[in-house]
């Protein structure tokens, strides 16, 4: 049991992980991650991409929604063009991954910083209006600009190449996504330390305060949104080279939705939470089809209704979550965490 | 804490239940998958063309069709997105590792692409005419159940050219700002060009626009003698007909293979009158021994079902390509493997269907087949105006 968190110099007490069991435990968790291709299938393996990918866009529209308190209804707007900026570089001037992935983020970042621009004026439902407008525009301009996007068709991505191998099965792919996926954790847990990041905090919580103790209101939200976009933007990079094929039908406005679930599942302005977001919400549907799948065993012809009723016992589920516990997965967490560290001195 | 306890011990055991190898398949049983758009914005021909397919693969086992083997049909909804649909390919090939493979979409067939030509090595048919699937060099291993979208603008050209005798027929092409509208359309122009068929006017819409007036005008003023949609299901289409026709324009409305089922005769009531179209297969209620064949397995093992749209029959016919890709491996002694019976497409040569659709050949894996129809609002029916149109 766990009775206090002692530290002797300020170097330990900065650290992100502070006590030896937290080491302890991440050090099993990359472990695990490391074991864990060598074991999964093709599958599997998929997903875990699929969600290293989600995950990286959920964590940028958390730094923004989550954390700064901009509303945006146009995550997938970046997401698309990194992966058309990184799709192109790839495709048109054969630029390694190395290069077309943070180019395409860079792009998206360009973006993000347009968008922004009107945050200065309007907040609230009127931000998530104009950040609706970049969706639809985006996804307009991915339609009609064909000589750079392939138009409908979309772009052929080639498979990543990294010291003379190529990236193109799931197993080589995971440890790409994951290393970045880690990376971009790592980033912004450290981000939210920094001035920077409490400034992001003091905007969300109250901005004409924030203004007044020096927080500069404009630069601090077009700061915000370049941060997430270009998450955005190394996501849909990455989606590009994992899913091999980048077209406009690929980020659509549900996508922008469904990543704003993530981040209210898991839990507003929690690093943690948005992990557990992008899982749950990539897993949860996987489940509830397996689920399916032992039921027909037992009921045939049951799929007719069964298909369909998944979505709405997913539906059903996040609602839930969000009645039963307003902040999140991240909360359930720090339930369950609380009650081991306790344990057994249970109340 | 303890609900969540029990929350998680269930979610577990499900997991464990599902996850659970499925058995070892036996030699004799051939495995075919899919990954059907069972759920979202495709589900409305999905369902059908999942029940199509499996009743086609059921008729062959009951008929023995497939000699001394068993088909064993393994599908999974995956809802008309493309990172699911992809999920769910790896996950059959996972668990079930079959030989054939049936997919939702074109945004499938091309995000596989890779790893179908590298690694899983199946014979892949889709739900999609996309002419970007029909191209041997880079989906070796995927075959078009029918024709392509340009093949079946090309059917109706030619059936226009027929038409007229010394006039140049004048058409307009009146298609959707997607994938599914823009396939065909510069395979169009080349092709009425060659005709002698003048186009007239492009207009280009939003799938299900409603308010369609100006789109109207704009064909009024190019007065074409044919117009032509491309990308839709149902809306625009009897909005622009009615429109039309209110507007005093002349013209002949024709559709490709999803807007000339039923519902839009339903949906048109009278106004159908004169609506044409290219459909790969016959109708359901059509007299030709494989429709039939298809009815009667219907009336003993759905009887509840008395019509079967469109798709269910793409479904059904896409089963009977599988068959016969089969047959044709084991008739020349090979095991039955996805380059085997990739290889078996291109062989497939003036193969009759029973009338199902025209005799089919395979040439740069699509069979570029079909016939015009006309509707018939009196009897709510499409009927044949045309013979089997055969293009390249």
């Amino acid at each position: 049991m766990l009775i206090g968190n002692y530290q002797e110099t300020y170097r330990s007490d900065e650290a992100l992980l502070r006590t030896p069991a937290v080491r302890g435990w991440m050090a099993a968790l990359l472990a695990l991650a490391l074991l864990f291709p060598f074991v999964a299938g093709d599958y599997l393996l998929y997903l875990a991409n699929l969600m290293g990918v989600l995950a990286i866009a959920a964590l940028g529209l958390n730094i923004l929604t989550g954390f700064t308190g901009q509303i945006s209804l146009g995550h997938a707007a970046f997401m698309g063009v990194g992966g058309f900026g990184a799709a192109f570089l790839a495709s048109r001037l054969s630029l390694p991954f190395w290069l077309a992935v943070p180019a395409g983020g860079a792009m998206a970042c360009l973006a993000g910083v347009v968008v922004g621009v009107p945050s200065l004026r309007i907040k609230g439902l009127y931000l998530a209006i104009a950040t609706l407008a970049a969706q639809v525009i985006a996804e307009w301009v991915f339609v009609n600009w064909t000589s750079a996007t392939g138009g409908i068709r979309g772009l052929n991505v080639p498979p990543a190449r990294l010291l003379g191998l190529s990236l193109d099965t799931d197993f080589k792919v995971y440890f790409l996504v994951q290393a970045a996926a880690a990376a971009h954790v790592w980033f912004a847990a450290n981000l939210l330390r920094t001035r920077w990041g409490r400034a992001f905090v003091a905007v969300r919580d109250r901005d004409i305060a924030a203004e007044l103790i020096g927080v500069p209101l404009f630069r601090t939200k077009i700061l915000s949104f370049m941060v997430s976009s270009w998450y955005a933007g190394i996501a849909g990079g990455l989606w590009a080279y994992f899913v091999k094929v980048v077209t406009p039908e690929n980020f659509p406005l549900s996508l922008s939705i469904q990543l704003l679930a993530m981040v209210i599942v898991g839990g507003l302005g929690s690093i943690k939470g948005t992990l557990f977001g992008a899982a749950f919400m990539t897993l949860v549907p996987e489940a509830l089809k397996l689920l399916v799948g032992a039921l027909r065993a037992v009921w045939p012809g049951a799929q007719a209704y069964l298909f369909p009723m998944r979505d709405v016992v997913f539906g059903a589920l996040i609602v839930a979550f969000l009645i039963f516990e307003p902040h999140g997965l991240a909360e359930v967490w720090n339930r369950i965490k609380r009650f081991f560290a306790l344990w057994p001195f249970e109340k | 804490m303890k609900r969540l306890m029990h929350a998680v011990v269930i979610l577990a055991a499900a997991a464990g239940v599902a996850a659970s190898p499925s058995a070892r398949a036996a030699d004799d049983v051939i495995t075919i998958g899919a990954c059907q758009p069972i759920t979202g914005r495709f589900a409305f021909a999905g369902v059908a063309i999942n029940a199509g397919l499996q009743d086609s693969l059921a008729y062959a086992n009951e008929k023995g069709l497939v000699k001394g083997k068993k088909l064993a049909y393994v599908y999974e909804d995956s809802g008309y997105e493309t990172d699911k649909a992809v999920a769910c390919f790896k996950k059959i090939m996972a668990q079930h590792n079959p030989v054939i493979m049936y997919g939702e979409s074109t945004g499938l067939g091309k995000a596989i692409a890779p790893e179908l030509n590298a690694r899983y090595k199946v014979l892949y048919g889709s739900t999609s005419f996309s002419s970007e699937l029909a191209d041997p060099k880079t989906h070796p291993y995927s075959f078009v159940s029918g024709p392509t979208y340009s093949d079946m603008f090309g059917i109706l050209l030619e059936y226009i050219a027929k038409q007229k005798g010394a006039a140049k027929p004048k058409v307009a092409f009146f298609y959707s700002d997607t994938e599914f509208g823009k396939d065909p359309i510069p395979h169009a122009r080349k092709r009425a060009a060659e005709l002698g068929i003048e186009v007239v006017a492009e207009v280009v819409t939003k799938v299900g626009a409603l308010d369609v007036t100006s789109e109207v005008l704009t064909l009024k003023k190019a007065s074409p003698d044919y117009v032509i949609f491309q990308g839709y299901v149902l809306a625009p289409i009897p909005e622009v007909i009615r429109s039309a026709r209110d507007h005093g324009l002349k013209a002949k409305f024709m559709g490709t293979f999803w807007s000339v089922d039923k519902t839009i005769i339903d949906k048109l009531e009278q106004d159908a009158e004169g609506y044409m179209g290219v459909n790969p297969y016959a109708y359901w209620w059509e007299d030709a021994p494989g429709v039939r064949a298809m009815r009667e397995y219907n009336a003993r093992v759905h009887p509840e079902e008395k019509y079967r749209p469109n798709s269910y029959i793409q479904g059904w016919f896409t089963g009977m390509v599988y068959v016969e890709a089969i047959n044709r491996v084991l008739a020349a002694k090979k095991p039955v493997t996805g380059d085997n019976l990739k290889d078996a497409i291109p062989a497939i040569k003036d193969w009759d269907v029973g009338g199902l659709t025209g005799k089919v050949t395979f040439v740069n894996n699509k069979a570029a087949v079909g016939r015009v129809y006309q509707a018939n609002p009196a009897k709510g029916i499409f009927e044949p105006v045309s013979d089997w149109i055969y293009v390249k």
